[in-house]
């Protein structure tokens, strides 16, 4: 091999501004790309998660009421047996809120009196339907008897006539750590008892990276009627959107007293709760891809140049005896010179960006696999990149050599 | 003249190697559209919707929450956003603010209109007389309710002005009676499109939402018993059993916002606020370290987290994208100026001078990155398409994120000069090299 690294590295020395700048864009595009991979790769794991719930089967449909009637709870349970009587629908239940798109969340204190921890569950209220048309997992435990459902109070504040609740696995595990939690009993903000009766397997209503969006409570009530109570229907596969229009036509000829404010099939909840998500990684993978295309287009057309304003000298070489595999190795050996000083620039650069992103956003650490993977891709690509232009200078002929400029 | 040649010469180098000059300006054209996108959104989120009253809002919050855990774990010094109703309607008898509000979004319903079969849901806010022209609300008819009203509370509204191009067809509706939540009501203005993003006098409830479509005076909440729609936050062991323990109880829903015009007054307002705070705390509220703020406008939107964190690492990622195109661009410039060096040494020889190489080569830079800026303008305006569609079809029909994209002309100036002006910096380098160089060694003959 008449590969001589010492003519290499000096005629690198020679354009060592071009070498440089060529390794500096080569650092800051692993840099990014290691890291832009990691975090879509984040966001793609938080949208597909499995959401325990039968999503696509569901809609809800919002109705509120206008007059405050003292039989509103009535007309809950008429709606109710309306919706359960239509020979598609598999279950339906009545909430105060939507899953992905759940208003708040409620104290439960481990001890009475405000000792202990206090912990901030999301909740739903629902009735013994309720995890049927969800389509949850009864972990342990049982589900909610009808004569536990109390009858929708005018009062707002669960905490002062519900004694039972349905657990995520989630929340169990944050309120009892070691050991079971069915049969234990926790405490509302004002002091009064519930015992966790059930724990279903966890399910997942709020966008995915929510803070304690794992922790929920489901309490046995049929919701407020003087505020908005949310239809949940579960439906056969294929059925969702007939039954979906004329349920809501129904209810709304039903009772003057009320307005359907909408009635939207569940999916639409879910893609609005991970739309952040979604639209973060769209853009982060079409930056990343265009800026791997301009490094890799950058070295291509580099080296060609450098190739065509060289083919004197590669004559020249040639003439004295290289081999074509031997210009070939030149060029390739000379841009995994500028290559390797760049992704190793660029490693200290990716985690430096890693550690600030961490500590910034509060984003997980780099994961090293990523960095180990973005460097070899990177360096592959930057060879492969290399590898036409290199070939066109071995075609150069050593007769090159004895024509004058 | 010689700009004319130095030009001509330029543009006959660009064209001789038509694949650089190609990727050139694909690297320049994209890494600016990146930054267009970006920016045009980072700065759209990050505005200032009120900036000439930056000096007299401020939004008004006192920390009554419980003793044991700050209101938000996540943000720990921040008081809650929102007051209690006791507090609110305390601080709403000052005769201190030049203009006050209180407000809260409500459940609200129009029914009744011609043609219309069931009753529609429409986003109300309940709000005092002051709302109109404190946050500088134009009116296309009419105007805002007085004070009285408030009081009343009369059965008047103001109603935006897609409103009454629903129901009205656009016509001057002042004086028609509507039936909101089933209760007439005389619609004393209508609004002109207003729409200030973020939405900064409540973002707790959706910040680039838009705004209601019905206002109504603030008495009749509490006069229909109505509950707010939008974000409440209780604690404490108050009985919410009936509407009047709702509003004597530490839950916090009414937004307030005081217009203050100088110094004094703010003082005054907040030394009004700690000796309440001192007073209530004798009959056991307040328990937390005395902490009551009048906060400006543009600190709300920072401390309320307006711009989204994935929207900051965005920008930052097309900056550095940028970054890449310009370093990919000065790299090949100076590859191609070094093997013009034989020309430029003899250009040399026949007498020019070092600045008239520089500037020559300076030309070709100079026509590269319009070229380069005309491209990113062009795919800038396609990105924020494509983003418009992108968040229209992936956000609530009411947020109004999409909004956010459209190419403020302002920002033409602003995004040119940054084309221009970063392409160039990255050509500096390589024509300075350029025309550095001794001439003789590309003089000799081989």
């Amino acid at each position: 091999m008449s590969l001589n690294l010492r003519s290499l590295t000096s005629a690198l020395l020679r354009r060592r501004a071009g070498a440089v700048l060529v390794a500096l864009q080569v650092a800051i595009a692993l840099a990014i790309m290691v890291n832009a991979v990691y975090i879509v790769q984040q966001r793609v794991t938080w949208i597909v998660r499995p959401t325990g719930i039968d999503v696509t089967h569901l809609f809800v449909i919002s109705s509120s009421s206008l007059a405050s009637r003292p039989d509103a709870g009535h007309a809950i349970e008429e709606d109710l047996a309306y919706l359960r009587s239509l020979p598609n629908v598999i279950s339906a239940t009545a909430s105060n809120s939507v899953p992905f798109n759940l208003g708040g969340n409620i104290g439960i204190w481990l001890r009475p009196g405000h000792q202990g921890r206090e912990l901030n569950p999301r909740y739903l209220i629902m009735d013994s339907a309720g995890l049927g048309t969800l389509g949850a997992h009864l972990l342990a435990g049982r589900n909610f008897k009808p004569e536990e459902i109390r009858p929708p109070d005018t009062a707002d504040d669960l905490g002062d006539f519900v004694s039972e609740l349905i657990v995520s696995r989630a929340f169990a595990r944050a309120l009892f750590p070691s050991g079971a939690a069915v049969g234990k009993v926790v405490y509302f903000e004002n002091d009064r008892p519930v015992t966790i009766i059930g724990i279903i397997d966890d399910l997942r209503v709020a966008r995915a990276s929510a803070s304690a969006g794992d922790l929920l409570a489901i309490f046995p009530s049929l919701p407020s009627a003087t505020s908005t109570v949310d239809y949940l229907v579960r439906t056969r596969a294929g059925e969702r959107d007939a039954v979906m229009r004329d349920a809501a036509l129904h209810l709304a000829d039903s009772n003057p007293d009320r307005v359907i404010n909408w009635a939207r099939p569940l999916t639409f909840f879910k893609w609005n709760a991970d739309a952040e998500d979604r639209n973060t990684a769209i853009c982060l993978t079409v930056i990343t891809a265009l800026l791997l295309a301009i490094t890799c287009l950058g070295i291509f057309g580099l080296v060609t140049f450098n190739v065509s304003s060289r083919t004197k000298q590669i004559g020249t070489l040639r003439a004295v005896g290289a081999r074509r595999r031997d210009v070939v190795a030149h060029f390739m050996v000379e841009n995994a010179i500028v290559l390797t000083t760049g992704v190793l620039t660029g490693c200290a650069l990716a985690l430096a960006v890693g550690y600030w992103l961490s500590l910034r956003y509060g984003l997980p650490r780099l994961d090293l696999y990523y960095l180990v993977s973005g460097v070899v891709a990177l360096w592959v690509v930057g060879q492969l990149a290399a590898w036409h232009p290199a070939r066109r200078a071995a075609s150069v002929p050593p007769s090159v050599a004895t024509r004058t400029v | 003249m010689r700009i004319g040649y130095y030009l001509r010469l330029a543009l006959k180098s660009l064209a001789r190697t038509p694949g650089l000059t190609a990727l050139m300006m694909c690297a320049i054209g994209f890494g600016i559209a990146a930054c267009i996108v970006m920016l045009t959104i980072y700065h759209a989120m990050s505005g200032n919707p009120i900036w000439w009253k930056n000096n007299v809002l401020y939004a008004v919050t006192m920390d009554t929450w419980a003793p044991r855990a700050p209101f938000d774990s996540d943000r720990p010094a921040l008081p809650p956003p929102q007051l209690t109703y006791r507090d609110a309607s305390y601080l709403f008898q000052s005769a201190i603010p030049q203009r006050k509000v209180m407000m809260y979004p409500i459940k609200g319903v129009l029914s009744g209109a011609p043609g219309q079969r069931h009753p529609a849901p429409v986003l109300t806010r309940a709000t005092t007389a002051d709302f109109f022209a404190m946050f500088d609300v134009s009116f296309e008819y009419g105007g805002a309710w007085d004070a009285a009203a408030d009081r009343g509370p009369d059965p008047v509204v103001v109603i935006s002005h897609e409103e009454n191009e629903r129901l009205f067809g656009g016509a001057d509706s002042v004086g028609h009676t509507i039936l909101w939540n089933g209760h007439p009501f005389r619609i004393v203005g209508v609004m002109g499109g207003w729409w200030p993003k973020p939405r900064f006098y409540d973002v707790i409830n959706g910040a680039f939402d838009k705004p209601e479509d019905v206002y109504v005076p603030f008495g009749w909440g509490p006069a229909l018993q109505q509950l707010p729609v939008g974000m409440v936050a209780c604690w404490g062991d108050t009985s919410h059993d009936t509407y009047a323990g709702f509003l004597g109880g530490e839950c916090s829903w009414i937004q307030m916002w005081v217009e203050l015009p100088n110094a004094a007054s703010r003082d005054r307002m907040l030394a009004l606020m700690n000796a309440y705070a001192v007073s209530q705390r004798k009959s056991g509220r307040f328990r937390r370290p005395l902490d009551n703020r009048l906060t400006r406008v543009s600190q709300w939107l920072a401390e309320q987290g307006v711009v989204t964190n994935d929207s900051r690492l965005l920008l930052r990622l097309a900056f550095a994208f940028l970054a890449v195109s310009l370093i990919n661009t000065a790299g090949i410039l100076l590859a191609k100026f070094l093997r013009a060096a034989p020309t430029a040494g003899v250009r040399r020889a026949l007498g020019a001078t070092r600045a008239q190489i520089f500037l020559q080569y300076l030309i070709e830079v100079a026509a590269l990155s319009l070229a380069g800026s005309g491209l990113g303008l062009a795919l800038g305006a396609l990105g924020l398409r494509a983003m418009h569609w992108l968040y229209a079809i992936n956000t609530v029909d009411n947020s109004g994120y999409q909004e956010l994209t459209h190419f403020d002309p302002a920002g033409l100036a602003w995004a040119l000069a940054l084309a221009f002006l970063s392409t160039f910096a990255a050509g500096l380098y390589p024509a300075w090299r350029i025309g550095r160089l001794p001439p003789a060694t590309y003089l000799k003959s081989q």
